[in-house]
């Protein structure tokens, strides 16, 4: 009798705890999608107007097109100079500036961690102490010099002032510090070089972190817009970045044509969504290691 | 040391490999380095010291330089549309970290609980605003925005000026930084509340603690590092901030002054050839991150000493 009730309480206590929790669980996956959609609808506007017709999105802006037309991406390739022009200056710009940060900033970074020469630290202290001086400061000077070395409206001056990253160096340093360097020492003795060193020993073990400095790089490149704005002027030269706010109705100078910036946008952000895709959880564990050396 | 080349690790006596003493082993770690420091010399000190000499001179870019001592550095503070622009900058820091974090925080516990299943699906999902590209989605947020034929005010049949309204205009820069920033952010809470081994929070909740004093003594502090790191950095960033605010707000150019932020002066300065007068907005820019700074590792060492 007591056992029984004992029993039938007992039940009764872990299904009210069954629907607490089902209950919580329901609640919780609401506010996920409700934050989700949120978060995904301006996306969903970007993609869907894209394919619209300018007059369309006038009176249609929030749904889903009613005559779907590529009309807006055969604009980016036609009129308005042909901005794939401006589309292939930002994948240029990139690329190179992420290689060569990649490339210097490695280099630098393998020396800092697995030799010991007179200056190292005092080196290394002078980078680091300077990586909170914002670059913004040194643009002044720079369009001066670039304006002097007849750099203006140049892939090089947008490219150059990216290359030494501090940042990066620091990242890359502390993952080659853990890298233990009895395989260098192998590799020494067998008569490897030094270059051999760091291009076939140091280079490949340490693929995971120059992979996540690459994309946070690649990500800050493609997506710069005020020094950009600063020294590219005209448009044959401009990266997307710049041209895409710019884009004017030909005919009605001031109105912007919707249906083409948001092409533009699209086509902006296609290349981060592709290696975002590529590379799902090194895309975001990079945003994590970043974040992680205080 | 002389002996040879020296390849060390961190906490332990560097190993010393044997070998013949050659010239280049002494050189190489230099030679590893020059082309770094080089780019770094010439492309960022050089211009941050030359750019600190300038901002005591008036300068036009062609001629000889005037030095003006403080005068630049006055004038700046003077001048009206200055204190306008620091107004918006720190409106939008303030304004927007507080939701940003928060709200990246808590999508993190709730996405580690065990409440949620298919934690592969929801952070791919909540991290991808951050994917879009920066004047993307400006731009996006302004045909959302729009008054005429903006999406918001088409779905609820409204007029609201959004964009041309000054005070609604700035909370739209507010809700744009938290869009776009919330996934970022929500991605490193998560790095941060799973590398909490589960043993001390379930050790809490054996001793008989409610789950929200679990959070409030247990994972919050033990969180409190990220947090440090998150409020430094997006404050750096946020008196950095140009391109949401300029490109949402203007059409295809820059903001007009009342919403701009404090980069604006420094880019006006600059188009109106005011060499010396740019690099002092520069450089009061950045003395005002490190106080910043400064002032916020003081809270959070006051709030933790209280805590403690």
């Amino acid at each position: 009798m007591m056992a029984q009730r004992i029993a039938t309480v007992k039940t009764h206590r872990t299904q009210t705890a069954w629907i607490r929790q089902r209950g919580q669980a329901v609640a919780a996956y609401a506010i996920l999608i409700v934050v989700v959609a949120l978060s995904m609808y301006p996306l969903f506007v970007m993609v869907l107007n894209s394919f619209k017709t300018d007059s369309e999105i006038n009176w249609n802006p929030a749904g889903l097109p009613e005559e779907w037309t590529l009309a807006s991406y055969a604009a980016i390739f036609e009129y308005h100079g042909g901005m794939w022009v401006n589309f292939l200056n930002s994948v240029i710009i990139a690329t190179i500036s992420t290689v060569l940060a990649v490339l210097l900033a490695s280099m630098a970074a393998f020396a800092f961690a697995k030799y010991e020469f007179r200056g190292r630290n005092v080196i290394f202290a002078l980078l680091l102490a300077t990586m909170m001086v914002p670059f913004e400061i040194t643009i002044p000077p720079l369009y001066i010099a670039f304006a002097k070395l007849g750099w203006l409206n140049t892939y090089q001056a947008m490219i150059v002032p990216t290359l030494a990253s501090a940042f990066g160096l620091f990242l890359i340093r502390q993952y080659m510090f853990s890298i233990p360097s009895a395989l260098l020492e192998a590799a020494h003795i067998d008569g490897a070089n030094h270059w051999q060193l760091y291009w076939q020993i140091m280079v490949p073990t340490a693929a995971p972190i120059l992979g996540a400095f690459a994309i946070l790089h690649f990500l800050g490149v493609w997506n710069s817009y005020l020094w950009p704005l600063v020294v590219a002027t005209e448009r044959a030269i401009q990266p997307i970045m710049v041209v895409l706010p710019t884009l004017r109705d030909p005919v009605i100078g001031f109105l912007p044509v919707w249906g083409t910036i948001m092409a533009g946008s699209v086509l902006a952000t296609l290349p981060i969504v592709v290696v975002f895709i590529v590379f799902q959880d090194r895309f975001m564990a990079s945003v994590v290691v970043g974040a992680i050396k205080e | 040391m002389k002996a040879g080349n020296v390849v060390s690790l961190p906490g332990q006596r560097a190993v010393v490999v044997r070998r013949r003493i050659r010239w280049g082993d002494t050189l190489a770690p230099y030679l590893f380095i020059a082309p770094f420091v080089i780019a770094w010399l010439t492309l960022f000190l050089g211009p941050a010291l030359y750019s600190l000499v300038l901002s005591f001179y008036r300068f036009k870019g062609y001629g000889t330089a005037t030095f003006v001592g403080w005068s630049n550095y006055s004038s700046t503070v003077q001048y009206h549309v200055f204190w306008t622009m620091l107004q918006n900058t720190v409106f939008y820091w303030l304004a927007h970290v507080i939701p940003l974090l928060v709200f990246a925080f808590l999508l993190a516990l709730l996405v580690r609980s065990d409440l949620v299943k298919g934690k592969r699906f929801w952070k791919p999902v909540i991290f991808l605003p951050n994917v879009i590209a920066v004047v993307a989605s400006a731009l996006v947020f302004q045909s959302l925005f729009g008054t005429q034929y903006g999406v918001i005010n088409t779905i609820f049949g409204t007029e609201v000026p959004w964009l041309q309204d000054t005070t609604l205009t700035r909370y739209i820069v507010v809700l744009l930084l938290v869009w776009r920033g919330v996934g970022w952010w929500f991605v490193i809470f998560l790095a941060g509340l799973t590398s909490i081994s589960p043993e001390v929070e379930e050790a809490a909740l054996v001793d008989g603690a409610s789950p929200w004093q679990q959070l409030l003594y247990v994972t919050l502090p033990l969180m409190r590092n990220t947090f440090l790191f998150a409020f430094v950095i997006d404050a750096i960033g946020s008196f950095r901030l140009f391109t949401e605010p300029n490109v949402l707000v203007s059409r295809g150019g820059i903001a007009p002054d009342a919403v701009a932020p404090l980069l604006n002066l420094l880019l006006g300065n600059l188009r109106d050839a005011r060499f010396g007068q740019a690099s002092a907005v520069g450089w009061l820019l950045f003395v005002i991150v490190v106080a910043v700074t400064f002032v916020q590792f003081r809270v959070f060492r006051e709030t933790t000493e209280e805590a403690e």
